[in-house]
């Protein structure tokens, strides 16, 4: 029993990636047709909510260019596409003032925008 | 001589390390490892934006150009809706292309919701385009 226990850890540890999300987050999400079930590992996750405040892995900062810092150290030393994702969770409610110049922070940083949406039908 | 051995086989079974609530504490880490993991993943869409320095000037020639102007939307200054946005940008087989000929820019006017934004972005990338987005004067 405790050799089965321990096995699912080990399973656990390997295959797990502890959430940085901050759910509670009040996040309206937009819809497209063409958003996908993505198997890449975001290195950071900004997120932009209702009421305009920006997130860096769960943490409040500023502004944009705090974000553009942030992503800059994470991909310091990166070389690979597959390390350069970074996850953007925005309302949609949001007027192109905020969001714009987080998304040219982070393409500025080298990160690549998994712009996160909900599937909607044609 | 028996009684002997029979102290020492007692003196190395007490040393054994009890491990009857070992399965107890495994379980106790797989339960926080429930609780902690995210299984689910996002659907999200994957744009690649260049980064670079600023230009002066655009080149609006041979790019193509997506205007959003609050709720409407503008392909090279024609009026045009999402569904005939995706089809333009499919009819440009933009993932036959290479380097700088898969740019389609996109420029936004004050105020436009990142709704209309989202979906506009998600058309381009969808159709193996690569965003540039032009920064207004109004900013």
């Amino acid at each position: 029993m405790g050799d089965i226990a321990f096995l699912l850890i080990i399973f656990f540890l390997v295959c797990s990636e502890a959430s940085k999300d901050k759910s509670d987050l009040a996040v309206d999400l937009p819809y497209s047709e063409h958003v996908q079930k993505q198997k890449t590992t975001v290195v950071a996750r900004v997120a932009l909510d209702q009421a305009g405040q920006i997130y860096f892995d769960g943490i409040k900062v500023d502004n944009a260019k705090e974000v553009e810092g942030g992503v800059r150290t994470l991909l310091t030393n990166t070389v690979a596409d597959e390390q350069r994702h970074v996850q953007f969770k925005c309302d949609k409610s949001q007027p192109k003032e905020k969001f714009e110049p987080i998304l040219q922070a982070i393409a500025e940083a080298g990160g690549i925008i998994e712009a996160v949406g909900e599937k909607s039908e044609k | 001589m028996a009684s002997k051995r029979h102290i020492k086989e007692k003196k190395n079974r007490d040393l054994a390390i009890p491990t009857d609530s070992f399965s107890d504490i495994a379980f106790l880490l797989i339960i926080y490892f429930i609780l902690a993991t995210t299984l689910t993943r996002v659907r999200s869409i994957t744009a690649d934006l260049p980064s670079g320095e600023k230009a002066s000037q655009a080149q609006p020639d041979k790019t193509s150009i997506v205007n959003l102007r609050g709720s409407e939307i503008f392909f090279n200054d024609k009026k045009t809706s999402m569904e005939e946005l995706n089809e333009r940008l499919a009819a440009l087989k933009l993932g036959e292309l290479d380097g700088s000929k898969r740019v389609i820019m996109l420029e936004s006017s004050r105020g436009t919701p990142y709704d209309n934004y989202f979906q506009a972005l998600a058309a381009i990338s969808a159709n193996d385009g690569v965003v540039a987005i032009v920064q207004g004067e109004d900013k």
